[in-house]
């Protein structure tokens, strides 16, 4: 249908883009912005790995139109680092050996900021359901909730969000 | 995904014009998880997409002046788990919601969405269909409520005409004496259900006044096991008469055989979570 000019905000960042209504957010990001750290997997809202955060709800990009999400606060895994300063989720990820293949892994660790931005001192029964939208095909769930707790705790001790 | 026409309707008025002018070619979308994905894969087609999400006054969980709560078509499932006065009032519909495990799908998707899209195999709708819940539906001209039953006419089919849309739910006060009860069979609980049972007993002096049965994934939409009912009013509630109208209940299933179940295994276990659901309901009375 009929392109229009939209404006978007990603990772603090103002944006303008051409785009069509039928354009959904993980194509926005990819292709128009090029964040690729968003991942799209199953592409239909099953597996969690395009998870971002929209005015801090965590959000399935793959199945949220580009157009509804004008003028709101988007927030993918390219916006968590501060320079060269990984988030204390990013950092715990490596340190726990929570990545394997790492396709998961940007929908995981942005479900896991939404999680402890809702609740810093999660138990582990918390983390397991918190990310209970988010699949891990190299089922490495072990090391993936040791690390939200790793985080949570290096949060706890001041580590910068 | 086809090319679509998309609006932003102000108003439910403006919403349910736009549904009229552009019939079956228009599609409301709501929290969209359901939407999308089946546009992208092709499974439906839409003209034109009608984004609610900026309509005021749709997201609200509260009570009337009769106490009966309601909510509204943008209440998100996640608000309705949270909420207490469900949690404690209507404890069986956020148990049919708690027990979804993708937390995003119920941070983006409505229970209003999810009883539009008339699956049988909503567990939603299964626990508002023991609740009695009415569904409030405007249209171009007027408005009306309508029990869930009548809202479900077959599989993906409602009972919504040209123009109209589902703005809210509307969840009656339980009696005194009612007690409930949800169950479900399920592969994995990231998966729909292969069958669910709700449950709704008013039971006094231990005899059962009201009963309200409901199967989901039993039937082309989520059923009303009438003749178990039946059965049930003004009997005491022995295990002998709960073992006969899970029985009854089970003859009044049409299930299907797919890649979950089989239709013999479905009616069997009708038969067993009847059983248990309303064994489970009448322990809730007394507590």
């Amino acid at each position: 249908m009929k392109k229009e000019v939209a404006y978007f905000k990603v990772n603090g960042r103002s944006y303008e883009v051409i785009l069509t209504p039928e354009t959904t957010l993980s194509e926005l990001l990819r292709e128009h912005l090029d964040l690729t750290g968003t991942k799209r997997a199953c592409g239909v809202g099953e597996c969690g790995s395009c998870t971002v955060l929209v005015d801090g709800i965590p959000t399935l990009a793959c199945s949220t139109l580009a157009i509804a999400v004008r003028g709101k606060e988007v927030l993918t895994i390219e916006g968590l680092a501060k320079g060269t300063q990984l988030h204390p989720l990013q950092q715990a990820f490596i340190d726990s050996g929570a990545i394997q293949c790492g396709f998961c892994t940007s929908g995981m660790i942005m479900m896991a900021k939404a999680l402890l931005d809702k609740n810093p001192n999660p138990s582990r029964q918390e983390v397991k359901e918190g990310l209970g939208g988010n699949l891990c095909r190299c089922t490495g769930y072990v090391k993936i909730i040791d690390a939200v707790m790793a985080a949570a705790e290096a949060m706890g001790k001041g580590a910068d969000r | 995904m086809g090319p679509f026409e998309y609006f932003e309707p102000r108003t439910v008025g403006e919403a349910t014009k736009l549904l009229f002018i552009h019939g079956e070619k228009a599609k409301i979308m709501a929290g969209g998880i359901d939407l999308i994905p089946r546009l992208r894969k092709g499974e439906i087609k839409a003209g034109y997409v009608v984004n609610i999400q900026n309509i005021p006054g749709l997201e609200h969980i509260e009570p009337n002046q009769k106490g009966e709560i309601t909510f509204g078509a943008m209440a998100r499932l996640r608000s309705i788990e949270g909420s207490e006065t469900i949690q404690n009032k209507y404890p069986i519909l956020y148990e049919a919601i708690h027990q979804i495990t993708s937390v995003q799908t119920k941070y983006m998707g409505t229970a209003v969405g999810n009883l539009c899209v008339a699956t049988p195999a909503s567990d939603i709708a299964t626990s508002l269909f023991a609740l009695g819940a009415r569904l409030k539906i405007s249209g171009v001209k007027d408005e009306r409520a309508e029990p869930i039953e009548k809202f479900y006419v077959d599989y993906h089919l409602t009972s919504l005409k040209q123009g109209e849309m589902v703005t809210g739910v509307l969840l009656p006060n339980p009696p005194p004496g009612t007690g409930t009860a949800f169950l479900n069979l399920v592969r994995t609980h990231a998966d729909i259900a292969k069958i669910s049972v709700a449950a709704a007993i008013v039971v006094q002096n231990g005899i059962c006044r009201e009963a309200r049965l409901a199967i989901g994934a039993a039937a082309p939409t989520v059923l009303r096991a009438v003749n178990a009912e039946a059965f049930l009013m003004g009997q005491k509630v022995t295990p002998e008469v709960i073992h006969k109208a899970a029985e009854i209940a089970a003859g009044e299933t049409k299930p299907i055989t797919d890649i979950r179940s089989t239709a013999g295994y479905r009616r069997e276990m009708a038969k067993v979570l009847v059983k248990r659901a309303v064994e489970k309901a009448v322990e809730t009375v007394k507590a």
